[in-house]
């Protein structure tokens, strides 16, 4: 469990990372929380690591045009308790399911977003909330919506030579209201099924959206509004936490029919995966719906 | 948190050179790239206290706190913690004053084999101190970033509750973090140097025949203080004469043997200690500060041949007491590397019973005959059982004290 020889660079800015991104066989180095292991088991040998820790820039957390903007280098831990990050409140509902406190000491937000492991929790958050990732290359800087960015298992559009810079997550207004849920075998493990809701309510309107994890080979995001409409019609619009669970049940179990795609493995079949997917979705878009009225008569997000 | 410095491109086969502090020690590494932090702290600077398990972020055995937060040791590379603070299981708490989390752990049978504690104390302080109003129910969730294979979790959460009861406003720091030397040993092969206060500063095999101007002692708390008064027969013009001969002194210290005088109250010479299964045989130097007839003030530096080292200031004096003399020897020791893994306590008690029989070895020479010490290495089998009967009868006492200390 000893990780091969490579060379090591710690460049003091993001142009001087990218430079030594061009090189071949070169990998950015976050908080190793998953790249190390990978490398203990030799499962990868890239030639150089480059270690983004001292550039000042990319250690940023900051609050700017509506907008909470994470840094390459911002550690999960520090975000979960960051000030700003309060107002992402679907991004501290989901925070302490990552790993362990010990994980998320070192581990990126940005890092999980890039590594994009299919039953990891922040992209389905950056999914849910349509972030917007923000790629930089030798051409430049570009902005990548959520719904572009995650293109199969561990695969997104950044490319070999890229940096994934920042993650801008949309604040949260009020009335909104989010919900976030997963299983697991046990805490800190990769989730088996897990979903990250985002619901809004102004006056008689609702839209909700809802990003499953763990049941695809990347998040998989719908638009749930219909459904919830519907379900406030027969629960109403003032229901309790189990009716509006009732309600929802029948349209969770066919919601959760279309997202899971992935085979059963050893921890889990596909048909248990739907039954807890479903009843993740119809607990949690509750939650978030009854969040968002909340948020609308407060005037607060939730 | 500060951020490391940048750093140039170094090639895999090249060394990174890395500057953090360990356990308020700041120490300087040469290492290879891929050494993991684990590795660092085991292999190069001698803290075997950090264990490792899985070798890749599960089991958390390796549980270190980097600038005050636990983290994996086995998952950052050395070369990351350019500037770092860290903190291991050795920096928690004294074997005489071990801290709060500590003695919870013991009083609650929190651990069986104790491959895990390591893991379960730095991660659980980490929790304390961060969220001192942490939830009964809340800790098998807190805890679950290290795994436990003897005592099914009940008594370590216990342990950790109990400690969280007792400490809302805050947990004790660690308190085993004063500055002090830290050398490891250098494992074959690895290019590895450690940078260290002026532990290296006589390299005592290689000198010539020369001697540096004063030996000096690393700052911070010695490993060990030895404070002995022994009651010889001999009357105070004996112990004088012993007291003026210093190759005669030199016999009378079980396993020591003087092989060179090197002039001006410098002298070089080996010692070979055995206790059980180990077996320590150190080159060194002494330097004699002072010599009367009542009082020897020496200072010592040697190092033994698996790659740890050792420093002491000795006072010795000589006062009368009735018929015969009180010695009284004061030392403080300071040990690095493989031998300062002994144990804080046992290494002192076999000091002292060293000092006990150094004292019997004076009388003997004092009243003329062969101190009898040096011919055969020290009483090994006879100073390890009187230590380790000594530590029994002090853990018998310490038991009965925790338990007095239960009962409500
Ligand atoms: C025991 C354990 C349990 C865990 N449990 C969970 C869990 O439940 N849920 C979860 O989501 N994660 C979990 N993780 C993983 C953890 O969240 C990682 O921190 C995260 O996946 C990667 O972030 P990192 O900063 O450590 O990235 P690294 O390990 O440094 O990098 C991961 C990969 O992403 C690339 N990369 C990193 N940053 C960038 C960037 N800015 N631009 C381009 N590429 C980049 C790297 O080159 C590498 O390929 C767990 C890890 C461990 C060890
Ligand atoms: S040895 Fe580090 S987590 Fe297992
Ligand atoms: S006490 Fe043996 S593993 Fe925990």
């Amino acid at each position: 469990m000893k990780a091969a020889p490579f060379a090591y660079v710690r460049p003091g800015s993001t142009q001087d990372a990218l430079a030594e991104l061009g090189r071949d066989g070169a990998k950015v180095l976050a908080g190793g929380q998953s790249l190390v292991p990978v490398l203990a088991m030799r499962l990868g040998r890239p030639s150089v690591l480059v270690d983004i820790n001292a550039v000042p820039e990319l250690a940023r957390i900051t609050r700017a045009d509506g907008q909470l903007r994470v840094g390459a280098s911002a550690r999960q831990r520090h975000v979960q308790h960051h000030a700003a990050a309060a107002e992402v409140p679907l991004l501290r509902l989901a925070l302490p399911w990552v790993g362990h406190r010990e994980i998320r000491s070192r581990g990126t937000v940005c890092g999980s977003v890039a590594h994009a492991d299919p039953s990891a929790e922040l992209p389905a958050v950056a999914a849910c909330l349509d972030a917007t990732m923000v790629v930089a290359g030798a051409e430049g800087v570009r902005e990548v919506p959520a719904g572009e960015f995650f293109t199969g298992a561990m695969s997104t559009v950044i490319g070999a030579e890229e940096l994934l810079t920042e993650v801008r997550f949309p604040v949260a207004a009020p009335g909104e209201g989010h919900g976030f849920g997963e299983f697991a075998r046990r805490h800190g493990d990769f989730a088996l099924a897990g979903v990250a809701v985002w619901v809004r309510t102004t006056g008689e309107d609702v839209v909700a959206r809802i990003s499953c994890f763990g049941v695809s080979d990347r998040p998989v995001t719908r638009d749930v509004s219909a459904q919830l409409s519907e379900a406030l019609a027969t629960a109403g619009a003032r229901p309790t936490e189990p009716d509006l669970r009732r309600a929802l049940a029948d349209h969770a179990d066919q919601i959760a029919d279309e997202v899971v795609d992935t085979g059963g493995d050893a921890h889990a079949s596909t048909a248990y995966r739907c039954r807890l997917t479903a009843g993740l979705l119809s607990r949690e878009v509750a939650r978030a719906y009854l969040k968002s009225l909340r948020s609308a008569e407060e005037g607060t997000s939730r | 948190m500060s951020l490391p410095r940048a750093y140039a491109r170094t090639e895999a086969d090249e060394t990174v050179e890395v500057t953090m502090t360990v356990n308020g020690s700041a120490t300087t590494l040469s290492l290879p790239s891929r050494v993991t932090l684990s590795d660092a702290l085991r292999d190069h600077l001698g803290l075997t206290g950090t264990h490792v398990g899985c070798e890749h972020g599960i089991c958390g055995m390796c549980t270190i706190l980097v600038d005050g937060e636990a983290a994996r040791a086995c998952l950052l590379l050395a070369v990351q913690l350019d500037g770092a603070e860290i903190t291991t299981v050795e920096g928690l708490g004294r074997q005489d004053d071990l801290h709060p989390l500590q003695e919870a752990f013991g009083r609650h049978h929190a651990l069986q084999c104790g491959f895990c504690t390591p893991g379960f104390l730095m991660s659980s302080y980490d929790l304390l101190s961060h969220q001192p109003d942490v939830r009964t129910e809340d800790l098998p969730a807190e805890l679950s970033g290290v795994l436990c294979r003897c005592t099914g979790y009940r008594n370590i959460v216990d342990a950790v509750d109990d400690v969280a009861q007792a400490h809302r406003d805050g947990i004790p720091g660690p308190g085993n973090c004063a500055a002090r030397t830290l050398v490891g040993r250098t494992p074959a092969g690895a290019a590895a140097t450690v940078a260290v206060d002026a532990v290296d500063a006589v390299d005592p095999g290689e000198d010539g025949g020369r001697h540096p101007d004063e030996i000096t002692l690393p700052v911070g708390e010695p490993t060990i203080t030895v404070d002995v008064t022994s009651e010889l027969e001999s009357g105070p013009e004996d112990v004088a004469r012993v007291f003026g001969d210093i190759r005669l002194l030199a016999r009378c210290l079980p396993g020591a043997e003087l092989t060179d005088e090197l002039g001006h109250d410098w002298y070089r010479g080996r010692a070979r200690i055995s206790l059980g299964p180990v077996r320590l045989s150190f080159q060194g130097m002494a330097h004699i500060l002072e010599q009367h007839d009542d009082r020897v003030v020496m200072r010592g530096q040697g190092k033994d041949t698996g790659g740890g080292g050792a420093q002491a200031h000795i006072v010795m004096t000589a006062a009368p007491s009735g018929s015969g003399v009180s010695l009284h020897a004061e030392a403080r020791v300071f040990l690095t590397g493989r031998i300062a893994g002994f144990g804080r306590s046992l290494a002192g008690d076999v000091s002292r019973r060293m000092f006990e029989e150094f004292a019997r070895a004076l009388d003997r020479a004092a009243a003329g005959a062969e101190p009898d010490a040096h011919s055969r290495p020290p009483g090994a089998v006879s100073i390890l059982v009187g230590a380790l009967s000594d530590r029994f009868r002090q853990r018998l006492a310490r038991l009965r004290a925790g338990r007095r200390r239960r009962t409500p």
